[in-house]
């Protein structure tokens, strides 16, 4: 019998850890002003806020993520970089979360250029600068050897609900089980949205899907006014 | 001091239209150079972590070394503050530094994550100081208040100070941690109230050099010394010595 | 039922906006009410029945072109009801909006209210030359009072110059999503207005509203209340802050 091979590949694994130091630590996804709001205030909230996000930004995310891994894994022109970079600034009209999704970009390709450097991401680093988030994970993954965007797409999905369920522990000392099961709660709509992200990562970047999220950007946009009037904990 | 826009060429900050004046962090739109590539360690500046327990006087001495250092030195300050930005506030409004010379920086409740183990954003703060001001020669980095474990990332600071107090007891540096044991400066702050709180310096200054070896210890009353003479002595030497190591500022 | 209506609006010789075609096809029916020149708000035409309500089975569209320099308001007459209807597949409705260099387009339909069994696609599709403006709104009600809201999509896509400056596309979900506080929080009334003028804002954020400027150019207000009253009580505010907001043919108070 021969032995059986694991599906999902390390450096997916590493991308996906809290550990990954990308910046990712300092953000609450809109969290923390729905704390303040006194909307989320217990586990069963918790619940409620990461399963709207995982089916607004993270779906949206993911959607990113797979088509960056997917145009990495073929080797695209430079330029297609940029196509990406506004296709996804045009599904994204807070500026909070375009200026979110941008600094853990920055975060993740520096840390990614000691991690798993490539061509393509010294492409995508030159084409935009400080490129978004979904699009330098993509690339990351992408350009390896593992190349699988329903993977990439469920590490992406899955980065969009982690990062809020630990700041919620932080700043209301939730049960640390109950934040994580929060998490795992939604392993079946993960994998639906990335299933569904993968099948689109092949498409034109002006006909990928477009997901809103209506409440989340006036929670994002509502963060940034707080953060300047009295200070917030997260960067987001 | 460095005029403060300075852009070198890249992006394009065309903000006029709405008479924007403040300093463009960065354009992310630019297809530019990327201004947080990381510089080669000959142009950049010496890193310098200030890190230390919840009120052992960190941001007070980090503003006594811009005072004492401000015009001999080109320097920039990144604050790790805990809850609001008051310590860059407090370094703004104390008139020792211009406020484009302070980056504050938001850890999301883990002061010591954003030192150590996910540098990320102290280093985009940073890059961010070092376009602002090109010929920077220091940035001081000061943590948020933690506790006697959270030590800077060598990634992030180049050398740094642990600040601890007496009236945290006369027994904190025998109770090591990497902070006190392994800090390339330990300053024992408010020795002037010693007397009051019942600290024995001689042990205190005892238990320091034993655990710490060779390493420096630095016992500073800002009270008596507001310039922080001995510190920022101890700060001039480690300038040199990265200048020496790396040659000049490449700018 | 498969429909398509056109609208056509050019500059006359004498600088007034007036419209060369048009074509109506039920339910869409467009009636001209003014011409005028661009500074006195230019051509004004009446969309009677909208792209945005019809039965299930329907599958409407509706062009327009606005030629260069010449200013077109396109209003609703009421408020719609996406309804359920006879066809299977649910209904369509696509409007194609092209702007020529130095035209100006706004495009006010009055809400739209999703009844429980719609199960609805809109496509709202504006393609503005370099130096074109728009503004157009949505108003979404999210089912009769008391009432569950049905299937709808609505996607909105907006490019200048070939660049994009907005993707959006909307889903109401299901209970459990309507009532997270990322995607509605419980909401009933969703309000968009995009702007493309001469001037962008600066970023606006209350706590159910935001002007938000886009990264390509442009700005969308969001807006989240329970009622259409708030919505456009709202929608003014956002506009009164906005740059170029007095240009703009104004926001009138809820019947």
């Amino acid at each position: 019998m021969t032995p059986a091979m694991s599906t999902v590949s390390l450096a997916t694994l590493a991308l996906a850890d809290s550990r990954f130091p990308g910046g990712g630590h300092a953000h609450s996804g809109g969290l923390e002003e729905a704390v303040h709001r006194g909307t989320v205030s217990g586990s069963e909230q918790l619940a409620e806020f990461l399963h709207g996000r995982l089916h607004g930004a993270g779906a949206q995310a993911a959607v990113f993520a797979a088509a960056a891994a997917h145009a990495a894994a073929r080797g695209v022109p430079p330029d297609h970089w940029s196509l990406l970079d506004a296709e996804l600034d045009a599904r994204t009209p807070a500026p909070a979360q375009r200026a979110a999704s941008r600094a853990q970009g920055r975060g993740t390709l520096r840390a990614g250029r000691s991690a798993l450097p490539s061509r393509a991401l010294d492409e995508l680093h030159a084409t935009t600068g400080s490129p978004h988030h979904p699009v330098v994970v993509g690339v990351l993954l992408g350009a390896g050897a593992d190349r699988s965007p329903a993977d990439t797409a469920a590490a992406m999905a899955y980065l969009s609900i982690s990062g809020p369920a630990s700041a919620a522990v932080r700043l209301l000392g939730l049960d640390p089980f109950e934040a994580n099961a929060a998490v795992t709660a939604l392993r079946a709509e993960t994998e639906r949205i990335a299933a569904e992200a993968a099948r689109t990562a092949g498409h034109r970047p002006g006909s990928l899907p477009a997901t809103s999220s209506p409440a989340l950007d006036l929670l994002a946009e509502q963060h940034q006014r707080h953060h300047r009037e009295e200070g917030r904990l997260f960067a987001s | 001091m460095q005029a403060e826009h300075q852009h070198q060429g890249h992006g394009q900050h065309v903000h006029g239209q709405y008479g924007h004046r403040h300093p463009v962090d960065f354009d992310p739109t630019s297809a530019g150079p990327d201004p947080f590539a990381p510089a080669a360690s000959g142009s950049r500046p010496v890193r310098i972590g200030i890190g230390g327990p919840v009120g052992s006087g960190k941001t007070a001495l980090t503003a006594a070394l811009c005072r004492t250092l401000g015009a001999e030195l080109e320097l920039a300050v990144v604050t790790n503050d805990i809850y609001t930005t008051e310590d860059a506030d407090f370094l703004r409004q104390a008139g020792v530094l211009d406020p484009g010379r302070v980056e504050a920086v938001q850890t999301g409740a883990c002061p010591h994550t954003a030192i150590r183990d996910d540098i990320t954003a102290n280093l985009d703060a940073v890059e961010r100081l070092q376009q602002r001001y090109a010929s920077l020669d220091l940035v001081l980095v000061e943590s948020g208040g933690d506790n006697l474990t959270a030590v800077f990332s060598r990634g992030l600071a180049d050398v740094q100070v642990f600040v601890v107090d007496v009236a945290g007891g006369d027994k904190v540096p025998r109770k090591g941690g990497p902070g006190v044991t392994t800090a390339d400066l330990l300053v024992v702050n408010k020795v002037d109230l010693a007397e009051r709180v019942g600290a024995d310096m001689a042990v205190m200054l005892a238990d320091a050099h034993r655990m710490r070896g060779e390493l420096a210890v630095l016992a500073q009353s800002l009270t008596d010394d507001p310039a922080a003479s001995a510190a920022a002595d101890w700060v001039r030497r480690q300038v040199a010595e990265h200048r020496a190591a790396v040659g000049p500022s490449a700018e | 039922m498969k429909s398509t209506a056109s609208l056509t609006v050019e500059l006359d010789g004498a600088g007034n906006s007036v419209v060369r075609r048009l074509r109506s096809m039920a339910p869409l029916t467009l009636v001209p009410r003014r011409r005028g020149s661009s500074a006195t708000g230019g051509a004004v035409v009446h969309l009677v029945g909208s792209a945005t309500s019809p039965l299930g089975g329907d599958d409407l569209s509706l062009r327009v072109r606005v030629g260069a320099g010449a200013r077109l308001l396109l209003r609703g007459i009421a408020a719609s009801l996406a309804l359920p209807g006879h066809g299977p597949g649910g209904s369509r409705g696509s409007i194609d909006i092209d702007v020529e260099d130095g035209g100006t387009v706004e495009y006010l339909p009055e809400p739209t209210v999703v009844t429980s069994r719609a199960e609805h696609r809109a496509e709202l599709s504006v393609r503005l030359a370099d130096s074109a403006r728009a503004c157009f709104r949505e108003t979404l009600v999210l089912g009769r009072s008391g009432e569950e809201p049905g299937g709808l999509v609505s996607s909105t896509s907006l490019e200048r110059g070939g660049i994009p400056l907005l993707r959006h596309t909307f889903e109401p979900g299901r209970q459990r999503l309507r009532a997270s506080h990322t995607h509605l929080g419980g909401a009933r009334v969703l309000a968009n207005e995009v702007v493309v003028w001469d001037r962008d804002p600066e970023p606006r954020s209350e706590a159910d509203w935001a002007l938000q400027p886009l990264a390509g150019g442009g700005s969308l207000t969001t807006v989240l209340t329970a009622d259409t009253v708030t919505a456009r009580r709202r929608l003014a505010e956002a506009r009164a802050v906005h740059p170029s907001g007095g240009e703009l043919t104004p926001v009138e108070p809820a019947e």
